[in-house]
């Protein structure tokens, strides 16, 4: 099967989970035997072109400027339609074509229409639950793009049991046209050798200090700021530790500060964005990875935790309520909850059996995760769009 | 106008010069604008800009480099993905 998969983010453009997403589906696809074409944005020092067997990465320049992003995501979504457009003529007409969230939407449409391609749209998020419902005409323009991709294209994905029924709901998208089909992680990468001592060096952890680690952007989704408001209740346990924050964005500036009028900010790191052999390095060499996101429409980072043998505290939300098993795999706070997130983190901590136990149950549970049986179940509804669509 | 720097929080200014830089396609060193440029896009002087700008490159979001006599700015890969990070 000729798939052409159409993402704003692949490595190393990593903004989201979408790029390890599209990265460990591709992957996966590939292996199966099937040919994929991913069209996804360029980034600074990542060739345009890319192959591997039967992978292609076609990375896209932007060559004209807009006023806004949002009209910047129109105009990358021609320059998307038009490189499919050689493509197609190159490799031929996709048997699918497969985009992800409303960046992708009008060139997914545009490509459904003017290939007569069977189509398949997947939500890792809605406008709706990452804006808090705002009614601003930006986030207005999202949602109708978001409700168009689901009302044209011939099946939907979500990411989670969760994202699956957001979808249904918000969208009244017709029974049976969505399903759910969880992210998968790449296990092997998380069992490799680290040196932790290196690692813990790096990151400036003294000897016998406790290593609290966090990752993903920093934006007020993610909630690193009710971590920050626990730590210091978390250190009147563990004077000795450290929080090690991993990811960029809108809001370091805001967290470095909240760390300081906490009095934590030299018992704090914010890492940036790191590479990927650091963030793997970092996780393992942890004593407790935090998910204090306030939603999360899966919460890949807390599986990366797992498959790495470190006990994992995420809030009850969305997706990571699906991943984890209250006291069994991992533990569950509620999401804005300070006082709950330092309870859980101490409890980790203060209780290295708990520990232990959390993450021989995590490690079986992971192996469900992986990106074979999620691609098998992505062709499976390739397959139904494919038989279903009306252009065949 | 607020003009805080980065170091104090990142202000509206500078996400709003984070984001024109990437709608302009300004990613990199051979699509590099000059402060100028960025102004005028911007409708501001170039003297509001300036200090933010400074900030954005010591905070590693954007680099400035002399290109064809003149200095220019573009976006770093952390400043691509902090001014797209609204959306993911």
């Amino acid at each position: 099967m000729r798939i052409f998969m159409l993402s704003w983010e692949y490595p190393p453009r990593i903004i989201g989970g979408l790029a390890r997403h599209v990265e460990g589906l591709s992957s996966a696809l590939t292996e199966l035997g099937h040919e994929l074409h991913v069209i996804t944005l360029d980034f600074p020092g990542a060739p345009l072109e890319e192959q591997t067997e039967n992978l292609w990465i076609h990375r896209v320049a932007v060559n004209v400027p807009a006023p806004t992003f949002h009209t910047w995501v129109l105009l990358f979504n021609h320059f998307f339609e038009k490189r499919v457009g050689q493509l197609a003529k190159e490799f031929g007409r996709p048997d699918v074509v497969h985009f992800h969230d409303w960046l992708t939407v009008p060139s997914g449409v545009a490509v459904k229409h003017l290939l007569r391609a069977p189509s398949v749209m997947t939500f890792h998020s809605t406008e709706a639950s990452r804006s808090s419902d705002s009614r601003s005409p930006e986030s207005t323009m999202v949602e109708g793009l978001e409700w168009w991709g689901s009302y044209e294209a011939g099946k939907v994905i979500g990411v989670s049991e969760w994202m699956k029924a957001e979808v249904a709901s918000r969208f009244k998208t017709p029974e049976g046209k969505v399903v759910s089909i969880p992210n998968g992680v790449d296990v092997s990468k998380f069992k490799k050798k680290v040196d932790v001592q290196a690692t813990r060096t790096k990151w400036r952890v003294q000897d016998g200090e406790k290593l609290i680690t966090a990752v993903g952007r920093l934006t007020s989704q993610k909630g690193f700021d009710d971590l920050l408001k626990a730590y210091p209740q978390i250190r009147r346990s563990f004077p000795a530790c450290r929080l090690l924050v991993m990811g960029d964005g809108y809001m370091r500036a805001e967290l470095e500060a909240l760390a300081e009028a906490e009095k934590v900010r030299s018992a704090t790191t914010f890492a940036g964005f790191v590479s990927d052999n650091d963030l793997v390095a970092a996780i393992k060499s942890s004593d407790v990875v935090a998910v204090p996101s306030r939603f999360e429409p899966f919460g890949i980072i807390a599986l990366e935790a797992m498959a790495a043998g470190v006990p994992v505290v995420v809030s009850r939300v969305g997706g990571l309520a699906e991943i984890v098993e209250n006291d069994v795999d991992g533990l569950e706070v509620e999401p804005n909850s300070p006082a709950s997130l330092a309870d859980a983190t101490v409890k980790i901590l203060s209780d290295q059996g708990l520990a232990k136990e959390l993450v021989t149950k995590a490690t079986e549970k992971v192996k469900s995760y992986n990106w074979e049986s999620a691609a098998r179940k992505t062709l499976a509804v390739y397959g139904d769009a494919i038989s279903e669509s009306r252009y065949e | 106008m607020e003009t805080q720097s980065v170091n104090q929080g990142m202000s509206e200014l500078s996400k709003r010069l984070l984001s024109t830089l990437l709608v302009l396609g300004a990613n990199s060193p051979e699509k590099a604008l000059t402060i100028e440029e960025v102004a005028t896009k911007l409708g501001m002087h170039r003297s509001t800009i300036e200090p933010e700008l400074r900030a954005l490159v010591e905070a590693g979001y954007a680099r400035q480099d002399e290109i064809r006599g003149s200095f220019r700015v573009c976006l770093t890969g952390t400043g691509i993905i902090t001014a797209s990070s609204t959306y993911s």
